[in-house]
């Protein structure tokens, strides 16, 4: 009997060690994994921030627009801080998905698996957001100037309106293609973009009709103004 | 080469499109001029027609005579996208075109007037032609009396830039009819400026340019006043301002290597005797370009703060809380400015459209104290006054160029 219980416990001393001798592989590989990440991250983040600064990044992002976008979560966070967090942080959790996967485990590798088959969206959700972020700037700048040489009084509120409008437009692109809410957000932006426009037509339908039918009728009948007369060049 | 078998003495060149109703009482004011000024001269007048369809060709022929008329391909009629402030689509071809068939013929003066100037005069011709033919000048340049704020673009920025960047005072330098020399002509050719980007706008003020920095005599040509030339609809000031600033820009970087080294400038010969101006000329309106000046300050000045200094931004806060009596732009600041801003175009501190577009309400300013210094001033007092402002322009032109060579110091 003993015997028997010896050998059964051999067998079971043998199967533990069997599975440890099979699975300690590939925790070291993702130990391995975890430190070259990091030192990996490390290494990015200090290229990535000299190259940024060398190419005055935060300049031009200012004057594109994207110092906002970077900005956050905090004003005193330069886009470039910013940037290299996102990339080192970027690298580390893409370390770490990999080192899971070293590990034979079903269900994290299967996570990791999924969240490499997401990141081209995600990427594309990115650039959607920068280039929404780019022209939300240029066409609110655009709108600011070409208002003010018109000597519109609210130059300022149409182009915030400009601004938020494409940044609305792009961060709703981005969601749909996240696939996050889809339905919910093309119900909420049918509804604003139709609420807006019937706002617009019922205010200059019913408020402001005599205001605009004497507008049109000067500009079709009166001669140019005094100051457009003159010959500037 | 030139092909001097033609034995032609002048050329004159006429721009036109669908200007059936003025060309006729233009070529034979030339004719005119001509046969009194010039009357030993083989001449062939050169017609440069971007696509007429009114019948301007066919009247021109008429005109001239199949003999001594040589007509050329000169660009296109209306186009999609912005149209010229000038309304001439495609002056750059015409001009090209009238200037290689003078290169070709051989001849030793050519003249460009556009079709629809009503107010040709044919003593433009001893104005504009004989001071080539009779007394060497290779480049004629127009002055016409002007009203205080007629061509105030002119002069508060090209010709002031114009006479501080290249040394030569030519009043208008950016008018479209000139005279020139064949040596002149042959040297425009060279030039690589044809396809530039604001060439359909700024090619008469780069002829200027290319005569003023080259070996070439320049002088001007009293032509009275200029009768108003219109062509669809006219352009906003702003879309004015920035198509010749820009054009003005463009040429800056183009000869770097000229202009830092000019210092100072020199005055040339006038022909002519300057006359009067119409008194009864719309001087603008004078409140509404202050209004503009402030709702610029108010909203653009996050902007400016992108090419203008400090000491700037704080100089036109003030003005901005200035009466209307007592409105002034300082010729100082406003030299600071239209350098500061010719740097930030240079830098592209932010798209090209938007910088020069932003310098609307300023201009806007700068005119209307302007307009409020020279209320009832003769064409002389104009012309003192404009004095001033190029030599603020020349004595900021050092700061243009430390701004140039180290344009850290502008961020």
């Amino acid at each position: 009997m003993w015997a028997e219980i010896d050998q059964i416990l051999r067998q079971a001393t043998r199967q533990i060690a069997d599975h440890v001798a099979s699975f300690l592989p590939g925790v070291l590989v993702a130990l391995v994994l975890i430190l070259a990440t990091v030192v990996a991250a490390a290494l990015v983040r200090a290229l990535l921030g000299r190259a940024l600064r060398g190419l005055e990044f935060d300049r031009h992002a200012d004057h594109l627009g994207l110092a906002v976008l970077l900005g956050w979560p905090s004003s005193t966070t330069s886009p470039s801080q910013t940037l290299t967090r996102v990339v080192y942080w970027t690298v580390v959790v893409l370390g770490l998905l990999l080192s899971l996967t070293a590990l034979n485990a079903t269900i994290p590798s299967r996570f990791a698996l999924s969240v490499f088959q997401y990141l081209p969206n995600l990427l594309a959700a990115l650039m959607i957001l920068v280039v929404g972020a780019i022209a939300a700037r240029f066409l609110s700048r655009s709108v600011l100037i070409g208002a003010v040489n018109m000597q519109i009084r609210s130059a300022r509120l149409l182009s915030l309106a400009v601004r938020w409008l494409v940044l609305l437009i792009a961060v709703a692109m981005a969601l749909d293609h996240l696939s996050i809410g889809r339905n919910v957000l093309l119900l909420a932006f049918g509804i604003l973009f139709g609420g807006i426009v019937l706002a617009a037509a019922l205010a200059v339908g019913l408020g402001a009709r005599d205001a605009v039918s004497r507008a049109l009728e000067r500009q079709l009948q009166e001669p140019p103004r005094g100051d457009d007369e003159v010959n500037h060049v | 080469m030139p092909d001097g078998g033609a034995g032609v003495d002048v050329i004159v060149g006429l721009t036109s499109h669908n200007d059936v109703g003025t060309v006729g009482a233009v070529v034979r004011a030339l004719q005119d001029g001509l046969a009194r000024y010039a009357a030993s001269s083989a001449v062939r007048f050169v017609l440069a027609d971007a696509g007429s369809t009114d019948g301007t060709r066919e009247a021109v022929r008429e005109a001239v005579g199949p003999s001594a008329l040589v007509e050329v391909e000169s660009g296109r009629g209306a186009e999609l996208g912005e149209p010229p402030y000038h309304g001439q689509h495609g002056r750059e071809a015409a001009l090209r075109a009238i200037i290689e068939t003078t290169h070709r013929l051989g001849a030793r003066a050519c003249t460009v007037i556009d079709a629809r100037l009503q107010s040709v005069e044919p003593e433009w011709i001893d104005r504009l032609l004989v001071p080539v033919l009779a007394d060497g000048f290779d480049y004629v340049s127009p002055y016409y009396a002007r009203p205080v704020a007629e061509g105030a673009i002119t002069k508060g920025i090209v010709y002031p830039m114009f006479r501080a960047l290249y040394g030569v005072r030519l009043r208008q330098p950016a008018a479209g009819e000139f005279g020139c020399s064949g040596r002149l002509a042959a040297h425009y050719l060279e030039q690589d400026f044809w396809d530039a980007e604001f060439a359909p706008v700024g090619i008469d003020l780069w002829l200027a340019v290319a005569a003023a920095c080259g070996e070439f005599r320049s002088c001007e040509a009293v032509l009275g006043t200029r009768g108003a030339v219109s062509r669809g609809a006219p352009t906003d000031l702003s879309t004015t301002l920035k198509q010749v600033v820009g054009s003005l820009f463009a040429d800056l970087e183009r000869r770097v290597d000229v202009w830092q080294r000019v210092r100072g400038s020199r005055a040339i010969p006038i022909r002519g005797a300057v006359g009067g101006m119409d008194p009864q000329a719309p001087t603008g309106n004078v409140d509404g370009l202050m209004e503009s000046f402030r709702l610029g300050y108010r909203e653009l000045r996050e902007i400016w703060t992108w090419v203008l200094p400090p000491r700037s931004i704080v100089e036109l806060r003030t003005l901005t809380e200035t009466a209307a009596e007592r409105f002034r732009f300082d010729d100082r600041l406003w030299a600071g400015i239209v350098y500061d801003f010719a740097v930030g175009y240079s830098l592209r501190v932010m798209p090209r459209d938007h910088l020069l577009r932003s310098l609307t309400p300023l201009y806007s300013g700068w005119l209307a104290s302007f307009v409020l210094q020279m209320e009832g001033a003769s064409l002389q007092g104009i012309e003192e006054r404009v004095e001033r402002v190029c030599l603020a322009f020349e004595s900021e032109k050092r700061h243009l160029i430390s701004r140039w060579r180290w344009p850290e110091r502008l961020r």
